[in-house]
């Protein structure tokens, strides 16, 4: 029950609740609330790391996002794409419930996290976003050196214990920057270039050793040569981590991701589906309209 | 480029293919006339008319690889390319095939087989390619299907007419006629063994181009395997 802790904060002592668990043996989420091990196996398998059910997201009076299914599997990288306004940032951002800080928002239905449905009054939403972390559009490091920034997310969950040096170059060896700021370590995660910030921003994210990181347009501010270590990062991710990418860059979606999962406007999400099939034989002609481009 | 002129592209490169498939089988007629009249000089025309072909193969291939390198098609657009790169690979072959009737009417100087219908198999074959390229032309899967299945009447005819071949060798060689030159009955018996086995190719050409048409329209692999 370690997971379920963590999740509510450590005082926490709460069992989930039976009715999740229940309805998500229907689906193929897990359901027996335990919390899956460091030592488990995540690369590639049928496990599902997220869903979603029935879920619709408001903004004040206007719906961004209309009851959505969906089983994100883990150990992959997911890719939503759509138009501007379609709900797709909507959806990522209600998975680590970004969307709290969003006076306006609010959330009906469910969003199932190993069989925890993360919007439940006893999760804590601080203790959700570690195991559930995120990376922005546009790099965004801290005013602190390379070793602090890295730091910060294990300082945050209280892991700042003696093996920080450590667990910051291992966040930063997966990241792929290690080599190129070994020496520096000390210098401003600001003096970088744009895509090793990305990358910096990515080796915190990672820190804290998440289940699941989620990205919004991670390489859209990025040189192609920064976007294409960016997209070999997050293929390496995908061996330990659950990775859910917004982008707007259809071809980076059909480069990457193993899933792809398309939004239109209105919120709704069309067609969910393997990434080739998407690609290459779209079940929904509006599908095949946005990405051969004659949408609108 | 804008999304417009990408589609104004793709429709360009449909007509270009069509039309190179309407070329293809004029040559491969002429080819067969040449054949069946025993003109060289219509033989000779075939010949030296399959670098255009060849130019416009190249030219049209070159199209594909331009839309996928700068317009990275997917889905139907994709298939759509995908295909018009294959069948412009069958349309060359099968204009290969033409030279090769060409030079088989060049080499030979008279006919044994006279009871063999090479001018019904090779119209059979044409109608086929031009039934394939119109289902292309269409986006029809009906016709691809229904060209598919007309290759084993072509399967059949050309059996029949090797068979034909082959019983007059075996008849010769045991005794039983041998009158000509034998040099140069082995090669009237291959030339025509080639010209069949030619004809029965430019069938399973247009099944080729049946198959990527299905392809190409309903994501269906059933003909290309």
């Amino acid at each position: 029950m370690q997971y379920y802790r963590d999740l509510m904060g450590t005082d926490a002592q709460h069992e989930p609740p039976q009715s999740s668990s229940s309805d998500s043996s229907d689906t193929g989420a897990q359901t027996d609330g335990r919390m899956v091990s460091e030592s488990d196996d995540r690369s590639r398998s049928d496990s599902i790391a997220l869903e979603s059910r029935n879920l619709d997201v408001y903004y004040g009076d206007d719906q961004a996002l209309r009851s959505i299914d969906m089983q994100i599997p883990e150990g992959q990288v997911t890719a939503l794409i759509g138009p501007s306004g379609c709900g797709k940032s909507t959806f990522l951002r209600s998975i680590n419930r970004m969307n709290d800080l969003i006076d306006v928002a609010r959330v009906d239905g469910d969003l199932y996290f190993q069989g925890k449905n993360v919007y439940d009054e006893d999760v804590d939403p601080v203790a959700l976003r570690r195991k559930i972390g995120m990376v922005f559009q546009k790099p965004n490091p801290f005013p602190k050196s390379i070793r602090d920034n890295v730091a910060y997310g294990l300082r945050v969950q209280g892991k700042d214990d003696g093996d920080v040096d450590e667990k910051v170059r291992t966040a930063l060896e997966r990241a792929a920057l290690l080599e190129e700021v070994e020496d520096q370590l000390d210098s401003s995660g600001l003096d970088l270039s744009g895509g090793q910030q990305q990358r910096l921003c990515i080796a915190r994210a990672i820190a804290p050793d998440p289940e699941v990181i989620l990205m919004d347009e991670p390489a859209s501010a990025l040189d192609p040569v920064a976007t294409s270590k960016i997209e070999d990062l997050i293929e390496d991710l995908s061996k330990e981590y659950t990775v859910v990418i917004v982008t707007h860059n259809m071809q980076q979606a059909a480069r990457i991701s193993d899933k792809t999962a398309v939004f239109l406007t209105g919120g709704e999400l069309v067609e969910f589906d393997d990434t080739n099939k998407i690609f290459e034989n779209p079940e929904h002609d509006r599908v095949e309209d946005y990405i051969t481009g004659k949408f609108g | 480029m804008s999304r417009t002129e990408f589609q104004q592209q793709l429709e360009q490169l449909r007509r270009d293919v069509y039309e190179m498939g309407t070329l293809v089988c004029q040559r491969l007629r002429q080819a067969l006339e040449a054949f069946e009249t025993n003109d060289d000089s219509l033989a000779a025309d075939v010949i030296t008319g399959d670098g255009e072909i060849n130019e416009r193969y190249l030219e049209l291939e070159q199209d594909c690889v331009e839309l996928f390198a700068l317009q990275q098609p997917v889905a139907g657009d994709l298939r759509f390319v995908a295909s018009s790169f294959k069948i412009l690979t069958d349309l060359e072959r099968i204009g290969d095939l033409a030279v090769n009737l060409g030079e088989y009417t060049r080499q030979t100087e008279y006919r044994r087989y006279s009871d063999i219908d090479i001018a019904y198999i090779g119209e059979q074959t044409i109608d086929m390619v031009e039934r394939a390229m119109a289902a292309y032309k269409r986006s029809d899967v009906t016709s691809a299907r229904e060209i598919a299945a007309a290759d084993d009447d072509i399967d059949t005819l050309c059996e029949g007419a090797s068979e034909l071949v082959v019983r007059d060798l075996l008849e010769i060689e045991t005794g039983v006629e041998l009158t000509e030159n034998t040099d140069t009955l082995l090669e009237d018996v291959s030339r025509m063994l080639l010209t069949i086995r030619d004809l029965e190719r430019v069938g399973d050409h247009a099944v080729n181009i049946a198959a990527r048409t299905l392809y190409m329209v309903d994501h269906d692999d059933e003909l290309i395997y």
